[in-house]
């Protein structure tokens, strides 16, 4: 049986605590559905929610593709021209190259597409393939695996990981869009 | 005494707002502040840090935070406004062959993001 004291205590903390809730929950609806939330791609998110999602993204991908293994003929030098035929038709356009602009609707994303040159440092071949096949939700990166074959996906991680060795000549005679073509080419109004 | 911290709380805002990018560094053209929307509009922030803006640390092009300090763009053009805007619009003619490509930024997107960097 608690002494008087303690059940004051302990119904204030519940009603305090419950209170909050209630405000918190009220002033989250406020902002929610009086559309203060700036969603628009011009406005940049808060560091800290793109920090959080960051590093949120970046454990999720290596939790699931952990048990993923690699296939032995990953190094195969005929997998770098076949990915970098997909990659011309299907990345490139948001991801860019060494040299090479993204299209304009890859540049005006938000979060912007990352480039791939330094993927190999932060990504391993078997999180390549997932982000590839799974995509990446409310980022943009769409999900492969219903439109590329698994030998097909592999072709791309090998390409991607053969960039970070390439020359914006190498990137172009493989993947790139003709030399002096401007992004805008073709788009602009 | 009431009047004298909101002296001193106006003092403190205008004092914030000074440190702000809006304000142009001194002898720098166009508006910093469109530059800074307008340098994500071409993900400048995609290869580049940029201060004040989120994004990944990424280091395929240089971090941008010391552009004002620069000597030299690129390690090749002196660093003034009219060269970082020459820049920005077409790194290929300036250093053909560089990894930075030419994102078709307009001149005055141009003078507007050269403004912010320099601004920083």
């Amino acid at each position: 049986m608690l002494s008087n004291r303690a059940r004051l205590v302990v119904k204030t903390v519940a009603l305090t605590l419950s209170g909050l809730g209630v405000a918190g929950a009220i002033g989250g609806l406020v902002v929610l559905r009086g559309g203060f939330y700036d969603i628009s791609a011009t406005e940049q998110h808060y560091p800290v929610i793109y920090t959080v999602l960051a590093q949120g993204m970046q454990a999720s991908v290596a939790h699931h593709a952990r048990a993923i293994v690699a296939p032995a003929d990953l190094g195969a030098p005929a997998r770098v021209p076949r990915g970098a035929v997909l990659y011309q038709a299907n990345c490139v356009q948001c991801h860019g190259g060494p040299g090479v602009a993204p299209s304009l609707h890859g540049m005006s994303m938000q979060p912007a597409p990352g480039p791939l040159v330094d993927a190999d440092t932060n990504w391993k071949a078997r999180e390549l393939y997932w982000i590839t096949r799974h995509g990446v939700k409310m980022s943009g990166m769409p999900a492969w695996e219903y439109h590329l074959s698994d030998d097909e996906l592999w072709d791309v991680v090998a390409f991607v990981s053969a960039m970070p060795g390439m020359t914006q000549d190498d990137f172009r005679r493989l993947a790139g869009r003709p030399a002096g073509q401007a992004a805008t080419a073709g788009e602009a109004p | 005494m009431n009047r004298a911290r909101i002296v001193a709380m106006a003092g403190l805002a205008v004092l914030l707002a000074a440190c702000g990018p809006t304000r142009p560094a001194p002898g720098i053209q166009g508006d910093p502040e469109r530059g800074k929307v307008a340098l994500t509009q071409y993900a400048c922030h995609s290869c580049h840090i940029v201060p004040s803006i989120p994004g990944s640390k990424v280091y395929v092009g240089r971090p941008l935070d010391d552009m004002a300090e620069r000597r030299y763009i690129a390690g090749k053009l002196p660093n003034n406004q009219h060269n970082l805007a020459r820049w920005i619009m077409d790194p290929q003619a300036i250093d053909p062959g560089n990894a930075m490509p030419n994102m078709g930024v307009s001149e005055r997107d141009a003078i507007d993001i050269s403004a912010y960097l320099l601004s920083q």
